[in-house]
């Protein structure tokens, strides 16, 4: 008899970066170091488990701009080369650091990582992650979801109908282009619930989700189980809940595992440690310091005297954080089983998916550690959403309230002084979509494809990743750029359309260059009556 | 940030990065003076923004790494200029919390002239006007004055878990003129729905044992006026 169930949801989401105009681009690296440190080691995790017979299993959400960027011929060229790069960079370490005991060993680790990603994506993967991704979803290891096409928290478009299918129906079209087939289950960006979303959801076939632990316990009515198993809207949508334990355990800066001394630090980077003529063809424009993925330093305490990293102590460490967080699920679910009316407790843990490797140098292999930690685990089951779904088809019917995993719980990371200009020209971006939708609604050929370009500036320009940018200080500029242009763009056609001209050779360079979505239907904004 | 990262700054972006910070620096400071007031900045803002909640966002920072500093950004194109506003005669709401909503609107041009020229104008309010009903009359409103320049604002509102529509008006003399109205909107629950002594045993327990605590959601008081009266709580 189980005693309680896990549920890992991993949400692996990087907003539309691809500038083909420019030779390199920094913003482009965000894809680049997630490959490098995040979705190759995982899929090397998987790989391992897989070889090993260990019954692992999780659901793993995939937002539309990362499946839309992880399949472009252009981006997947330009990783390539960026890992030639930094191979040549490991090689350049390897030299500095020839005879050091401490460090050769650790330039080499950097070293042994890089061949090991050109291998596995140029040879192993022949560029195709989705295809492995693929691989392990049909094996039916991996409980495949996705996301709203631009990661919108679609709190703020709840008004606007047609904006929120859009959103949806972009994204299941995507899916089934990438994966074969259609997707249950829907990552709320930011966990971005608000009552009434699950019926555009379940109208495109969609069945299940994650809401915060305060949404559901704010539902109503109140869930019977708490957080310990999933509620039913009305219409049969099911909103699993998160744990906030099991997700604090990992997440929190200052108590979660990532923050332990022994973890290699994130921030000491070689890219701000030598001197810049050594590290010069690394970093941006030959002298913009930035991060390299070369960190040889432990987090060791919060000032800046760091000791140097030593693996073998932090994979110490990372056996006694699998134990624990075992441990301590199972406890939880001890504590709960008296009150679950004979059903075992649920836990869902989401998680960034760039958390593991990228932030959490040691989760990848936490993550596989966890795993086969658990089969010798008594009465604790890992699940996928989808199979606790089918096995639990009987639950509390109760909808969530309007709710985020944002500080506060609800909107105020994305509605605050620092974004909330964006929403006037995006809310009037939707309005004018919809009238030309209504003006157009069987339009082909050329003007067709200015209402498809249209819809996509539209989403584009609805992502939550800017305003989230802008807010936190980080990379504001281009933030702000990426609105100002979806804007733009989108007021141009706008313009050409009323006036019945389309500048065929500026469209055919933005359709290039915004070549996400080819499928996208510019009608799903017909008017919702 | 670090001081690695500070020290491989010039002076200039240092004070624009104070600046930034809403830190007011003397000029001609040495640099280590100012690493150090940036650093202190920085562990401020830190700290408060651990206080002030959940750290899935924090974390969510850290893939878009490597690009933390507005230098960097300056390497892209000077982005484009966009039209600040429509010239439309509009008002919309969004709801941010169970206390807060953000309002903006726009009055056009040819419209506020028209109502500045007008004999006895005051000035533009917004009507905040709760449960609404068809007639368009609510169980309660009140009226926020804003100035001819202002074009957003945000605005405290009374209850959670009830619907609010907010009306643009402009006042002249004893009369008030509708401009523009926003959707109805509801704010969320800040309470639990349920009266935890109403729910089963098991029930408050796994609530209790959900976090709710730690989330600092706030159980309705036994009968929750709001629960039983909706619309006449006040």
């Amino acid at each position: 008899m189980d005693s309680g169930y896990v549920a890992l949801v991993l949400n692996a989401h990087l907003p539309f970066v691809r500038q083909p105009d420019y030779p390199r681009f920094l913003e482009e690296r965000w894809l680049f170091e997630s490959l490098s440190e995040t979705y190759l080691p995982l899929l090397r995790v998987f790989s391992r488990l897989e070889a090993d017979k260990v019954p692992w299993k999780l659901s793993l959400a995939i937002s539309p701009t990362l499946t839309a960027m992880l399949g472009d011929s252009l981006l997947r060229s330009r990783y390539t080369a960026w890992l030639h790069e930094q191979l040549q960079l490991a090689e350049k370490e390897m030299d500095r650091c020839a005879g050091d005991r401490t460090f050769e060993p650790l330039a080499a680790m950097y070293q042994n990582l890089y061949r090991q990603n050109l291998e596995d994506f140029t040879i192993l993967y022949e560029e195709n992650i989705l295809g492995a991704i693929d691989f392990y979803y049909k094996k039916g290891r991996l409980d495949l979801m996705t996301s709203s096409a631009t990661n919108a928290f679609l709190p703020i478009y709840r008004a606007y109908p047609e904006a929120i299918a859009a959103q949806v129906e972009a994204a299941v079209v995507s899916f089934r282009s990438a994966f074969g087939r259609s997707p249950s289950g829907f990552w709320m960006p930011q966990l971005g619930w608000y009552p009434g979303v699950e019926e555009t959801l379940s109208a495109y076939g969609l069945q299940y989700t994650v809401v915060s632990t305060r949404g559901a316990l704010l539902g109503d009515p109140t869930p019977r189980f708490g957080s310990y198993a999933p509620v039913s809207c009305p219409n049969g949508f099911t909103a699993f809940v998160r744990d906030v334990a099991a997700t604090d355990a990992v997440w929190s800066e200052t108590t979660g595992y990532p923050a332990d001394p022994a973890y290699r630090d994130f921030y000491r980077d070689i890219g701000f440690d030598l001197p810049l003529e050594s590290i010069a063809p690394y970093i941006e424009q030959n002298q913009i310091r930035t991060f390299t993925g070369f960190k040889y330093w432990a987090i060791t305490g919060s000032g800046d005297e760091k000791l140097p990293y030593a693996p073998e102590m932090a994979s110490r460490k990372l056996a006694a954080h699998v134990e624990a967080f075992l441990a301590d699920r199972s406890a939880q679910a001890a504590a709960a089983m008296p009150y679950m009316n004979g059903r075992p407790p649920l836990m869902v843990a989401p998680y960034d998916a760039e958390l593991f490797g990228h932030w959490w140098f040691e989760g990848p292999q936490w993550l596989d550690t966890l795993f086969r930690q658990a089969q010798r685990s008594e009465g604790l089951r890992f699940v996928t959403l989808a199979e606790y779904r089918r096995g639990y088809g009987d639950n509390f019917e109760s909808v969530p309230e309007y709710s985020s995993w944002g500080d506060g719980g609800y909107g105020g990371v994305w509605i605050e002084k620092s974004n909330d200009w964006v929403y006037r020209h995006v809310f009037k971006m939707v309005e004018r979509m919809v009238e030309l939708a209504e003006r157009f609604p069987d339009e082909s050929g050329l003007r067709e494809r200015v209402l498809n370009q249209a819809a996509r500036e539209v989403l584009l320009a609805q992502a939550s990743d800017w305003p989230f940018l802008l807010r936190a200080g980080k990379s504001g500029s281009f933030a702000r750029k990426q609105i100002e242009d979806a804007v733009t763009n989108f007021n141009r056609i706008y313009e050409m359309l009323c006036a019945n001209t389309v500048g065929t050779e500026w469209l055919t360079r933005l359709e290039k260059r915004n070549n996400l979505f080819p499928d996208i239907n510019y009608r799903v904004f017909r008017r919702k009556r | 940030m670090n001081v690695e990262r500070l020290n491989g700054l010039s002076i200039d972006a240092l004070y624009a990065l104070a600046d930034k910070m809403g830190l007011d620096l003397p000029a001609g400071l040495e640099r280590v003076f100012l690493v150090e007031a940036l650093m202190e900045a920085f562990e401020e803002d830190r700290e408060e923004r651990k206080a002030s909640g959940d750290a899935a966002v924090h974390m969510e920072e850290k893939k878009f790494s490597g690009s933390e500093l507005d230098e960097i950004d300056a390497s892209i194109d000077a982005a484009p200029c966009i039209e600040k506003r429509y010239n439309e005669t509009v008002v919309h709401v969004i709801v941010r919390d169970p206390e807060w909503a953000f309002v903006f609107w726009d009055v056009r041009d040819e419209e506020l002239d028209a109502l500045k020229a007008s004999d006895g104008y005051c000035c533009l309010f917004l009507r905040v006007i709760k449960e609404p009903g068809y007639d368009g009359k609510g169980s309660s409103s009140f009226d926020v004055v804003v100035g001819d320049d202002d074009d957003h604002w945000y605005l405290h509102l009374p209850d959670d878990d009830r619907a609010y529509r907010v009306d643009l008006y402009a006042r002249s003399g004893s009369r008030s003129r509708l401009l523009a109205h926003a959707a109805v909107t509801r704010t969320p629950r800040a309470l639990i729905a349920d009266c935890l002594a109403d729910l089963t045993p098991g029930a408050a327990e796994l609530a209790a044992l959900s976090g709710l605590a730690s989330l600092e959601i706030v159980p309705a008081p036994e009968h929750h006026p709001s629960r039983i009266l909706g619309g006449f709580d006040e």
